[in-house]
């Protein structure tokens, strides 16, 4: 089973609601990591720097990542432990590209 | 309505004492926890309030833990502040990486660690321990607690998928209540510690209001948001009610109190309710405490009240024109008469020849009540909840299109948390501001130092990854650099001469500090001892206030002016 993990900056909440404005992105995001995970054919994990901070720090690729090109770098995508894409959230055909799942909320974006 | 009597109120093993700060929530608490210690009963006594005063009122040093109350047998307190408890946690969670991660990282996950729902999670947290121990339930025979409490941290945790989705799996999203981990653990606990809330055997609400209407119509507005989540055993204390008027002012606010007491709001008129009168002295130490609820009090004789002068509202205005500020504030809690101060501040500010734009939060939401016929004021309305439900609609449209029932519930709910409400409101400031079509903005109420930290930094972020999605409005971008420049912006912070406001206004200034907003002047208002009253009871109440008011002298470097109690204050610019 594929897994994507996804290291973001501290957000008050993961919509990003509880922000400034609303970042479609992570509205979108949501939706599709509960479709995918309850596929159960992969499974999408969010780290959230503020609620797991640890993460950042044991993963030695995005501990690099930060200390190289600090904040620019996040959001970063892993598959399988190899690094994706960094600075900005994978669309939802790199998501398909990524799970091999191609739930019926990704396929109607 | 009767006088309140905690022994014949037909109370439950918890008490919740609810109402905005400086209507008596502690004094009523501590009130009743030490007449039913003196009953015989085994009581304890818990403070989660930031602002409280538990201390000062019995007279001894407390700590988180609970221990006895010396002169009071069969009484136990213990104080908890959720603000320290939300900052021990913070630094908790950010300490090991200082040095680790990069600067940047450490001050983002330090500000999203910041805000309101951190503070209202660690109350709950504080709540759901002494509600679920089995040695506190079998030791005590009441537990009270000084504050309640909030119907958002209360929803959140009735949300299934709050459950579910966070704690089972603590990967998925998980909204406010993500703010304190090692959630999953306690899910038992918050579980029982909700369903005791909502059992009316167990838990009584004491909902304590001052007999004013302001006062009045949010007492009402908690009972019914916590009666809807399922706390429905309440009860209305109607706390400083004055009883025999003596002299001009004392008869004006007795004459409003009972209007205004008449005219109570339908829902609180069907609850049971008792009164405490206003006492002749300060409700501190324990002979205080035991006399305040006795239907026999001590004869009060006039003593010459200190012949006082203060600066007035004036002396603000003049710096205001001479410093030529173009945005100024009415910053403070609920209640404070942050609008009247506003209107005041306009209409002075028009008589020195300045245009001005007048922008107002107030409820009242018909412009035309205002009394103000100057042609140059502009005013204009932002209602909260049309502007927050302006933006909470925008959201759930864009949401229901990805999203699960379930899923919408839940970010629904993230749409009720303050933080939102606040972000809600600085964009309407913004398209105030924008408008640019007078001298000087007066708006009565502020943004906090959080709202301005967090747009300040997704500004930031925004430029270091030229993100495109969520985009912050170009008005809100163009206010955020003015905020915090002292040439043209200035925040009143408006508070009582009493010590819960004085102590939110600490903390509210606190708050600015840390985002670098530019607050000079205080204004202390609905002062009694600016009236020369002679009645008796008032003067007791007026010579208290001295104390608060050098306090903010001196915190305020003596920029301050003090304004004198007037009846009805946050109607009297009103007409009907």
């Amino acid at each position: 089973m594929k897994k994507v993990e996804i290291f973001e900056p501290a957000l008050c909440c993961p919509t990003g609601l509880c922000g400034p404005t609303v970042d479609q992105n992570l509205v979108r995001l949501t939706a599709i990591q509960r479709s995918v995970n309850h596929s159960g054919k992969a499974m999408i994990v969010r780290r959230n720097l503020a609620q797991n901070p640890n993460a950042f720090v044991r993963n030695k690729q995005v501990a690099e990542l930060l200390k190289t090109d600090d904040m620019a770098c996040l959001p970063i995508t892993l598959v399988d432990g190899v690094v994706k894409k960094t600075g900005a959230y994978p669309t939802n055909e790199e998501l398909i590209g990524y799970t091999g799942v191609a739930t019926e909320q990704v396929k109607t974006q | 309505m009767t006088l309140y009597n905690p022994l014949t109120a037909n109370l439950t093993h918890y008490l919740f004492f609810t109402g905005k700060g400086g209507v008596g929530k502690t004094t009523m608490a501590t009130a009743t926890a030490v007449q039913l210690a003196d009953a015989g009963k085994r009581v304890m006594i818990v403070s989660t309030d930031p602002a409280s005063n538990l201390q000062d009122v019995f007279e001894t040093k407390l700590s988180n833990q609970p221990q006895s109350v010396p002169g009071v047998s069969g009484l136990d307190a213990a104080n908890f502040d959720p603000i320290v408890a939300a900052n021990e946690y913070r630094e908790s969670v950010v300490a090991p990486y200082r040095g680790v991660l990069p600067e940047a990282a450490i001050q983002n996950m330090s500000e999203q660690l910041s805000g309101s729902c951190t503070v209202e999670i660690a109350s709950f947290n504080e709540f759901a321990k002494f509600l679920t121990d089995p040695t506190i339930d079998q030791k005590y025979d009441v537990i009270i607690f000084d504050t309640a409490p909030t119907g958002h941290a209360l929803r959140m945790l009735q949300l299934p998928s709050a459950w579910s989705n966070y704690l089972d799996q603590n990967q998925e999203g998980a909204s406010c209540l993500g703010q304190l981990a090692g959630l999953g653990e306690q899910k038992a606990t918050y579980q029982k510690a909700v369903d005791t809330l909502n059992d009316a055997n167990l838990t009584t609400l004491l909902l304590v209001s001052r007999p004013q209407w302001a006062s009045l119509v949010e007492t009402e507005r908690a009972a019914e948001e916590l009666a809807q989540i399922g706390m429905t055993n309440q009860q209305l204390i109607m706390n400083g009610v004055l009883e025999h008027p003596t002299d001009e002012p004392s008869q004006v606010i007795f004459d409003q109190q009972q209007a205004d007491l008449r005219n109570m709001p339908t829902s609180l008129q069907s609850l049971p309710s008792a009164e405490v009168p206003l006492r002749a002295y300060n409700v501190t130490g324990i002979a205080n405490i035991r006399k305040v609820l006795q239907t026999q009090q001590p004869s009060v004789t006039a003593e010459s009240s200190p012949q006082t002068q203060f600066p007035s509202i004036d002396k603000i205005v003049d710096d205001l024109i001479k410093q030529n500020k173009k945005i100024v504030f009415t910053m403070g809690k609920g209640g404070v008469g942050k609008t009247t101060v506003a209107i005041q501040l306009a209409k002075k500010l028009a008589a020195h020849h300045k245009k001005v734009h007048l922008a107002t939060t107030d409820p009242a939401d018909h412009l035309s009540l205002f009394k103000i016929d100057d042609p140059a004021i502009t005013v204009s309305h932002i209602d909260e909840k049309q502007v927050l439900k302006h933006y909470q609609d925008e959201v759930l449209a864009k949401a229901k299109q990805t999203m699960s029932a379930d899923d919408v519930d839940y970010i629904a709910e993230d749409l009720r948390s303050p933080c939102t409400q606040e972000i809600a409101v600085f964009r309407a400031f913004a398209d105030v501001v924008a408008q640019n079509d007078s001298d000087i903005v007066v708006i009565d109420t502020a943004p906090t130092g959080h709202t301005l930290l967090l747009l300040n930094s997704t500004e930031n972020y925004a430029e270091e990854v030229k993100r495109t999605t969520g985009e912050v409005p170009q008005n809100v971008l163009d206010l955020l650099p003015r905020l915090q420049d002292p040439k043209q912006t200035e925040i009143i912070t408006v508070t009582l001469p009493e010590t819960t406001p004085v102590y939110e206004s600490l903390r509210l200034n606190a708050d600015l500090d840390r985002a670098k907003m530019p607050h000079k002047w205080w204004l202390v208002n609905q002062s009694l001892l600016a009236t020369q009253t002679t009645d008796p009871v008032l003067q007791a109440r007026a010579s208290s206030e001295l104390k608060w008011i050098n306090q903010v002298k001196a915190v305020s470097n003596s920029y301050y002016a003090v304004e004198k109690w007037q009846p009805n204050f946050e109607q009297v610019n009103l007409t009907f």
